[in-house]
Order: C-alpha cells, then structure tokens, then sequence
C-alpha cells in the first residue's frame, strides 16, 4: 500500500487546513486589535506626536485607515486573509458533513459531562461568528474600501457604534469568538502534533489567556465608544 | 488404540534439538496448497494460527469473540516465566524444567516440560521484538518478580496486565498476515463439530453467531487452542464464554481426554459476595509477593481486620510452610485458605474468605513503590469491591481457574485423532496435576509460536498431494445434520429452567466435591447430581428465540450441554486416582497434618479416557517416567 | 432495590429499533450491572420471550467486549470503569436507566446491544503491528529502553479496543483507538522502522471505514477504561504530519 492520499485530504488532513488557517486569522486578529485600540485612547492622550506631526485620536485612526487600504504589500496580505477564511469555513463545513456522516443513528439520551459544550459546538460558535464578520464587514470594509462611501472612517466608527443593536451584536460575535478561541487554538496545536506534555500544558494555558485577552479587549472598544 | 507419546530419542536437553534436525518439513512452494483450520484466537491458538501463515500455510482461524483481542489469555495478569536468568539467581533451563515438574507434583511429561522451559528464552525475544512493553529496571534492562512456588525471579511482567500485552502482539501478528492474504478470520463463530475423514480430522462445522447459519470448512489439519473448561464451576475466573465445547466434541470424535479432574483452584479470587455473582475475578498471584496472608486465630472474630491485633492473627501459611510462606504454590495455598474457612475462621459477611494484608509491605516499602508494582490490581479491586485495599486487607477466596487436564496430545501436541492438534490449555501435557504461576501464558506461547509449527509440518509433510478436501462428503453431512438435529432439539424443550440456573446448580455441585478437596462418597454423590442435571437438561431448559440469528441462549445451552457430559467425566476421573497429587487431593490420601500423599507405584500415569458410545469411557494409561529428575515428595515446609 | 431499565431492542441492521421498558425488583447494590442483565434474561428466558442480546466476555475489565451505553454515557457512569465493573451501588433506588448500544456509522447493530466493532480489527490491519515473523527477534536484551519510555508505552498499549471512545466522540472519531495503538509502537525502538508508514496506512484505513475527525473535545479520554492519554492523539498527529513531510 502506498502513502496515497494528500496532507490535506484525510482526516488528519482537513484538520490541518484548519489548524493553519485559524491560526492565521488568530495572528490577524492581534494586529487588528491593536489599530482598533487607538479608538478608546483617552482625549486627555492627546495632542501626541504622531510620526512628527501633532495628531488626535481621530487623525491617528485615520491615517492609520488610509495606510492600511493604500499599502500594496498590505492588500496582498489581505487577500490571503480572506482566502483563509474562506478556506476554513469550506473546509469546517465539508469536516461536519463527513462527521455527520460518521455519526449513524442518534442516542435517545445524550450525556455531555465529558467534555465543554464549546469544544462541541465550534461549528455554532463559527456561523455566529461568520454572521458578525459578514455585518461588520458591511458596515466598515464595504462602505471604506470597496464603495468608497466614506472617506472619515473615524465618523463612521463612532456614528455605528451609537446604535445599541449594533452594540449588542458586537458583544456576542466577540464572545462567541472568545470561546472558538480558547478550543481553536489549543485544538490546532494539538492537530499540527504538539505532543510533549509539558508544551502542551502551556498551550492550553496560552490558549485559555488568548481566548479571554482578545475577547475582553474587543469588548470593551463598542462599549466605550457607545458611551463616548 | 494405544498411546504413544512419541518421544524422540536422546538425552533430556537434546530431545528437542533431535527432533527438529530430523523432522519433516513442507517446501514452501507446497504450502500454499496446504489448508490449516485454526480454533480459538488466543495466545496459542492466534500464535499458530499467525506463525502458520508466516510459514504461507492458509490459515483459517475461528473464534467466537468479535476481536481475536478479546481471547480470554487477555485476562493472564501476572507475568510468563523465561529461564533467562537476569537476576544472576542462578536460574536456569533444568531449574525451570525441575520447579514446573515439581510444582506439578510429578504427574507431567518430563520430555514437554523440559522443552518448554528451553523454548521460554525464545519467546521474551519474540515477545519484545513484537512490541510487548515488559516492565524495566532504570538502566532499560528488563526486569523480573518472583511467583508462587519456585525460588528465583524468573517472571517476565508487563504491569498486572502481562497477559493482555502478549495476547495483542500476537493479535497484531495475526493482523498482519490477514493484511498479506495468508490468514482469514472468522470472528463470531463457534465450533460446533470435527469432521473425521479417513480416520484424519478433515473439517470442522461451525455456526455463524450473527446469522446463525450452520458451515462447513475443511482443511488439512486442524488446531485446537480453545483453552481450558473452568468454567463449568460456573463461578470462575474465565471468562463467561469461555467453554470446553470444542475440546469435548473432538473427544466424542475419537480424542482421548487426559486428566479431566485437575483443575486449579486459585487462591487470590474475589470472593462470591451474592446468589446472582457470574464471575470471581482473578487477582494476581504476584501480590503474594507483597501481600501477607492471614485469618484472625479466633472463630467468627467480627473484629474489623484493623482492629484485630498481631497476636489474634493467623498468618496461616507463614505457619505452615516457612521456608515458602506466602509464595507456596497454588494448590497449596488453597487448599490452606479452605482448611481455615472449614475450621471457621473465614472472613467477610460470607465467611468465605481470608485476609491479603499490605500493611507491612506498605510499612517498608511505601505506598508509591506498592502502587507502581500492583496499582491496576488495587484499581480494580476498588472497582469491583468499591474497597481501597491501602487502607485495609483485600479479601480473598479460592476460585476455579486452569484446567491442567484436556485433549490427550503426544510429543507432537498430536491427539489421539491424527491431522487434530491442541495445542495451550486445550490440551494437558506440561503442568502435571498443578500449575505454576506465569507458566500458563508461557505454554500457550510457545505451543503456538514455536512448536507447533515444527511438529505439524511433520503430519502436513505427507498431505501435498492430497488437494483440496471436499466439504461434500458423507462425512460432512452427517456431522452436519448431527450439529443442526442438536440445536433443533434444545429449542424444542421449550422448559421454565433458564440455561445459567442448571449451570449454577452445576457449579455447586463440582465446587462442593469436585474442586479443592475429594473424596469417594462425594464423587459417587457427584455423579448422580450431575446425572440428575442433565436429565433436567434435556427436559426441562428454557431456551426462548430461535437459531436464525445471534441467539445467546441458545449458544450457553450447547456449551452446558457439554458440560454437563464433562462434569461427569471429571468425577469418574477423580474417582479412579486413588492419591492425593497437585490439585487432586482425595480425602482419604492424606498425612495427619493435612498434606498430600501421592502413590508413585500405583499411579505415575496420565489418564487419558477414550469415550465410548453409550455415554462409557475407557481408561488408557501414559505411564510417566523421571529420568533426569529424581521424584520426591513435594514439600514447601 | 428497584430499577426501570429502558433497553433499546432492534432485530437487526435493517430494522428500527424501539426502546422497551423492563421492571426490576429484588436487585443487590452488590451486583454488577450485567449481572443485572443476566437476572432480566432469565426472567425473560422463563416467560419464552427473546433475551436481550449484549456483548459481554471476560467481566473483569480487560477483554473490551462489553459495550453499552447508559443514561447518555459510555460504559456507565463512574468514568474510566467498563461496564461490566459498573456495579449498581453506583445507582440510585427506583432510577430509569435508558441501555443502548454503542452507536457510530462503522458500528452497524446485530441485534439489541450487540454491534459488530470490525472496522477496529480493520484499522489494526493496515498497521498496527511489527513485522518481525516468530523466529526473528534477537535477544531482548540488546535493545536497553529507558524505564519511563516502557511506562508510557505501555501507557498506551493499554488500550483494550472497546470502542467506547468512538461511541462517546460528537464525531464517531476513532482517533484516540487509534492513536494509542501508533503511540505504542512508536514510542519503542522496535517499531521504528514501519513507523512512517505505519501512521499514513492506519489512518487511511480509519477514513475508508467511516469514522470521523477529531475535533480534540477529549470526550474519548474521559470514558476510556484504560485511560489511555488524550495526547496521543496528539502524538498521532505529529507521526502523521512528519511522516508526510518527510516520507517520499
């Protein structure tokens, strides 16, 4: 018998896919973060030298913005942002239809106490995820980059954030995203094969971390700009 | 037909060697066209059936598990023994060949046990290469304990779970050559009959336990490797389909059944806590390492074991036997264990047990070292028992366990069937009338890795031109339709006697008189219950369902069909030998202080029984002789 | 004391099965849950019914035939017990216990609790083995291995095939079964060479027999009566990615 299948085609396989790809989009979110950040510095920060020029939060956000979207290196980076996203979505899709498959005939009672109902449901976690990029990329990534609506993202980050709807959908896209996290990055370690026992034990224990810094931080950001 | 174990010439260490150099072989061209039927998965039978078709025999195995991982030798907790002599204690091959005879009180074929013993160095090779995890000393050198009965460390270990280690590397061999095409399996699948053709056995007639359809396959040769029939005690340490269904039905086709009485009781079971108990699981005999065994001195003490001081406590066997104490053979042990719970000293609700205490060794050793050698064992304890046995004594009781008797087999593991082989617990050469510890993985190993495929190449030498055997014959149908009338017959009764009832009737009956401790009376009383019992049997069983699909019933009827019929053979067994040897202890051949009392001149002989229509058995006698090790009376004072 | 068993009955693969409810009287807190069995068979067997059909052999934990699943839970509710060490003092008087098989795609029903679990056999097939034929070994001695690697390889070789980590996985994942078996065989010298090989044909075979992927829920470890480690799995994982890295 030879080693026929592809990496990324066994079962093992399609989990690496995802394992790479949402440990990419996890790096993204860090540097996301971090511009995002500059929304809640306080005013009394400012004026802060800024690149040799004095600036306030507003010109710093959008300068920052303008860089972003003008940078040619950065688009390119983009592209394989969303190509990874796109790719773990199909990818998780096409893992739970052959789970599904895998499952036959259901209990007639289920015992869940062994394990965390959101290593279970990382399928849920992801749509609601998936929900919210797709509403704040509407509200953000289409009216900036690809309408061109809007030319002070700045305005219009504070004018959404006025709308408590759109704070509430914020709050449980970015929790739902701090559990997917803590599973997802402990989970891709363990597929890519991280086996000794003390790393891993760290891992978890980053991943727990990740899970809550990212999710707490992202949080905060709608909640102080509602109240601004 | 008189017996011949063909023992081959020569002094006692070269037997083996001689016998190899001028065996016949098969080409391995002609080996393809060679068909071999295996019985049983097991340590014996998976390791025959897989050397077998690394040789390129076809091999066919058969077992009624749904994994050939599930054979009962998984169970085998405490290790298997090898004359390897790691520990410089001076072992070696003639130590191990004198313990295990003498251990056997002088009732084995000298010339198997000596082979087995030179064979046992091969096999922690093999073992280890196959994967097998043996327990190691800090500089990655195997590592070794001492068992009951001998006074070396010459117990190979994985853990308390030896047995299941060595029985998944040969489960893995057996994968491996179902992956090459050598060998088929036929998981669920229960012998049911042996075809003799021509006076060789041809084929066997099996049912399918998940379509309960009745086949038919032939072969060249046949090996049994089905293991011993415990189990008729009921409450045992086998598993609850292990059975002697396969053995018996070739002894009704013409193999002689030798030493059918002798079984080992084994002293460190659980004991029976309920009417509705179905298995005394075993704990390792190891423990007698560590473990002190006591009962308190005063009759029905209700003390808890904590409580009861030093001087009110019997250590029993530390009295008896100083030079062995704890670690006398297993015969011995629970024989001893009975002897105190018949005088009234037993312990637990029950009062069917005695006290394994650890105190002491936990006191010098501490817990953790006790927790690495025996922690499964106090896991499973506290499982069953819900006891942790760090804090109090383990309770333990005598429980059915090996059955050093079986199919009549001559230095070849031949029956007395020629083309049928049995090979492991199945059949009843090396361990005389009592077993020692960690000998039972070591025979079955080395019967079905490494003689068994030496010796039956000297019986398939003569079968390349046979061809391929029709499963069209007379002889065929015939033990077909015997095999279908049979089933038809016990789902006829339509009775209100559940199978497990009559079986647990039948237990009684031969714990009570045909176990530790016999006398004539009890035999002769012994014969007409079990009598009794197969009428009831035969009128009276309630087998609900039918034979057209899994029907578990219907499978444990058959099986306590044959017991019923073995029981019987059992008691007629020991009521011939009147001597107290090994495991066979009558009442009325005994020392004043209670030890065996064996009669060399009258019976230094295994009794193989040839059955006889008309439900008769006729006696042959394979005298034993001891040229290389002078007989003596057993004593472990 | 009393219990009311739900047991799920099915004729076969072919048909549906339907839960069916039995009334237990009389019951000691001392006997084991099959033991419970045996005493509803005979009660069956007396009235001429068809007894209920489970997977039972050596009831001391170490053979993995015994299968079941109760109240949601595989093998019971202690955790870490098979359930023929599952004893009722772990239930309560007058409980309902629901009794299913084990249930996964590449586990098809053969009557009632019966399922036929040869997809593992299969998986065992592709590789989980050493290649060294009776007759090949060299002395065991030559091959010194450190005390902790023979523990933890046995830590894994432990693993008595049961199945319950597939029938408690969300994903009917065989991938801790497994991965015990790659583990133990890569953690000791002797199965270096067919290691690259070894891990690539197993989990070929665990795909072409149905099971899922591991999703790391750690379920599987939490039942395993062996507790054979979650990081195995782990372990496998690393085999598998270096091996199709590395292997031509």
């Amino acid at each position: 018998m030879a080693i026929k299948k592809g990496l990324f085609k066994t079962s093992i396989g399609r989990k690496n896919l995802m394992a790479f790809t949402g440990l990419f989009i996890s790096f993204f979110l860090i540097i996301h973060l971090v511009g995002n950040l500059i929304l809640i510095i306080p005013d009394s920060y400012f004026p802060i030298e800024f690149w040799g020029n004095v600036a306030n939060a507003h010109d710093m956000y959008n300068a920052y913005s303008h860089f972003l979207v003008h940078f040619w290196p950065i688009t390119l980076v983009a592209w394989v942002l969303y190509a990874a996203l796109i790719v773990h979505v199909i990818d998780a899709l096409l893992i739970t239809l052959n789970n599904n498959k895998a499952k036959g005939d259901k209990y007639q009672v289920t015992d869940n106490s062994t394990s965390s109902w959101y290593s279970r449901n990382m399928g849920i976690l992801g749509t609601i995820i998936g929900i919210f990029i797709f509403i704040h990329m509407a509200q953000f990534w289409l009216q900036y980059k690809v309408l061109e609506n809007e030319h002070d993202l700045y305005n219009l980050v504070l004018a959404t954030f006025k709308e408590w709807w759109v704070l509430v959908v914020y709050e449980i896209g970015i929790i739902a995203l701090g559990f997917h996290l803590v599973h997802g990055i402990e989970s891709a370690h363990r597929t890519l094969g991280v086996y000794p026992k003390r790393i891993m034990g760290i891992i978890k224990y980053i991943a727990l971390c990740f899970g809550i810094v990212m999710a707490v931080l992202y949080a905060i950001i709608p909640i102080i700009l509602y109240f601004k | 037909m008189a017996l011949n174990a063909k023992i081959p010439k020569g002094p006692l260490k070269d037997k083996w060697q001689n016998y190899l150099d001028t065996t016949n072989i098969v080409n391995p061209a002609n080996r393809k066209k060679i068909d071999v039927i295996v019985v049983g998965g097991g340590l014996s039978g998976g390791g025959a059936a897989a050397s077998l078709a690394e040789l390129g025999y076809n091999v066919k195995v058969f077992f009624f598990q749904d994994s050939a991982r599930r054979s009962h030798s998984v169970a085998a907790q405490g290790g298997v023994n090898a004359a390897k002599n790691y520990k410089n204690d001076g072992d070696n091959i003639y130590r191990m060949f004198y313990d295990t005879v003498k251990g056997g009180d002088y009732r084995s074929r000298e010339a198997n046990v000596y082979r087995m013993a030179q064979c046992s160095v091969d096999l922690i090779d093999h073992m280890t290469a196959q994967g097998v995890p043996f327990g190691r000393e800090y500089s990655g050198y195997l590592s070794n304990r001492s068992f009951g009965g001998v006074l070396v460390s010459r117990t190979f270990y994985a853990r308390g779970q030896t047995g299941q280690q060595l029985l998944l590397a040969t489960y893995q061999a057996m994968m491996k050559q179902v992956k090459t095409g050598n060998l088929t399996q036929y998981s669920r699948h229960e012998i049911l009959d042996i075809v003799v053709v021509d006076g060789k056995a041809r084929g066997v007639i099996v049912r399918d336990l998940v379509t309960g359809k009745i086949e038919r396959h032939s072969a060249h040769a046949i090996v049994l490797g089905t293991g011993g029939f415990g189990k008729i005690f009921y409450l045992s340490t086998l598993a609850m389909n292990s059975n002697g269904s396969a053995t018996w039905r070739a002894h009704k086709k013409g193999a002689y059944f030798a030493n059918p009485s002798w079984t080992q009781i084994h002293p460190t079971a659980l004991p029976q806590a309920g009417e509705h108990q179905s298995k005394l699981t075993l704990m390792s005999e190891s423990l007698r390492n560590d473990g002190r065994i006591w009962v308190p001195k005063n009759k029905d003490d209700d003390r808890k074991p904590g409580d009861i001081p030093t001087e009110d406590r019997d250590y029993y066997l530390e009295r008896r036997y100083p030079a062995f104490g704890n670690l006398v053979p297993r015969d011995v042990a629970s024989r001893a264990a009975k002897e105190r719970m018949d005088a009234g000293h037993g312990v637990g609700p029950l009062k069917n047990a005695v006290y394994l205490d650890f105190k002491t060794a936990i006191e010098k050793l501490g817990e953790a070292t006790i927790k690495e050698r025996y922690g499964n064992l106090f896991n499973m304890y506290e499982k069953i028992t819900g006891i942790n046995a760090y804090k109090e004594p383990m309770k333990i009781a005598p429980s059915a366990h090996f059955s050093m008797g079986g199919l009549w087999v001559d230095y070849e593991l031949q029956t007395s069937i020629p083309g049928l082989f049995a090979v492991g617990e199945a059949n009843f050469a090396d361990h005389g009338a009592n077993r020692l510890g960690a000998n039972s993985l070591l025979q079955a190993s080395v019967d079905g890795n490494f003689i068994l495929p030496n010796t039956i190449s000297n019986f398939l030498s003569n079968e390349i031109r046979t061809g391929k055997i029709a499963t069209d014959t007379p002889e065929f149908d015939k033990a077909e339709k015997e095999v279908q009338a049979q089933l038809e017959k016990i789902l006829a009764i339509k009775g209100n006697m559940p199978v497990d009832r009559i079986h647990r009737r039948l237990g009684k009956v031969m714990f009570k008189e045909v176990a530790m401790s016999r006398n004539e009376k009890g035999l002769k009383w012994a014969i007409e219950e079990i009598k009794k019992l197969r009428d009831e049997f035969w009128t009276n069983v309630a087998v609900p369902g039918d034979d057209k699909g899994p029907n578990s019933e219907l499978e444990k009827a058959g099986r306590l069909a044959d017991y019923l019929e073995i029981a019987e053979l059992m008691a007629i067994d020991a009521l011939s030998r009147n001597e107290s040897c090994g495991a066979h202890f009558r009442e009325e051949y005994q020392t004043k202080d209670g030890e065996a009392v064996r009669d060399d001149k009258n019976f230094m002989y295994s009794a193989a029984w040839e059955w006889m229509k008309g439900e008769e058995w006729n006696l042959h006698k394979e005298q034993l002789e001891f040229n290389d090790i002078e007989v003596k009376t057993r004593s472990y004072k | 004391m009393k219990l009311t068993l739900k047991i799920w009955r099915q004729e076969n693969a072919k048909t549906k099965g339907k839960l069916v409810t039995y009334k237990l009287s009389d019951l000691s807190t001392d006997m084991s849950f099959l033991e419970m069995l045996d005493v509803l068979n005979e009660e069956l067997a007396v009235k001429g019914e068809r007894t209920v059909e489970f997977d039972h052999d050596c009831r001391e934990g170490i053979c993995g035939q015994c299968s079941l699943v109760i109240n949601g839970q595989a093998h019971g509710p202690e955790g870490h017990y098979t359930t023929c060490q599952t004893h009722l003092r772990s239930f309560k008087d007058g409980d309902s216990l629901t009794i299913e098989p084990f249930r996964a795609n590449s586990f098809p029903v053969i009557r009632d609790l019966k399922v036929d679990r040869t997809s593992m056999d299969h998986i065992i097939q592709a590789g989980g083995y050493i290649s060294s034929f009776t007759g090949m070994a060299p002395e065991a001695n030559t091959i010194p291995i450190h005390h902790n690697i023979a523990e933890s390889a046995f830590d894994s070789a432990a693993c008595i095939g049961c199945g319950a980590c597939i029938a408690t996985c969300k994903n009917s994942s065989a991938a801790l079964f497994m991965s015990a078996k790659i583990a133990h065989l890569a953690k000791l010298p002797q199965g270096q060479v067919e290691r690259a090989e070894r891990v690539v044909w197993m989990v070929n075979a665990h795909d072409d027999e149905g099971f899922g992927s591991c999703t790391n829920t750690g379920a599987c470890a939490m039942v395993c009566p062996q507790e054979v480690p979650l990081l195995d799995i782990t372990r496998m994982n690393y085999e598998y990615n270096k091996s199709k890295c590395t292997v031509e």
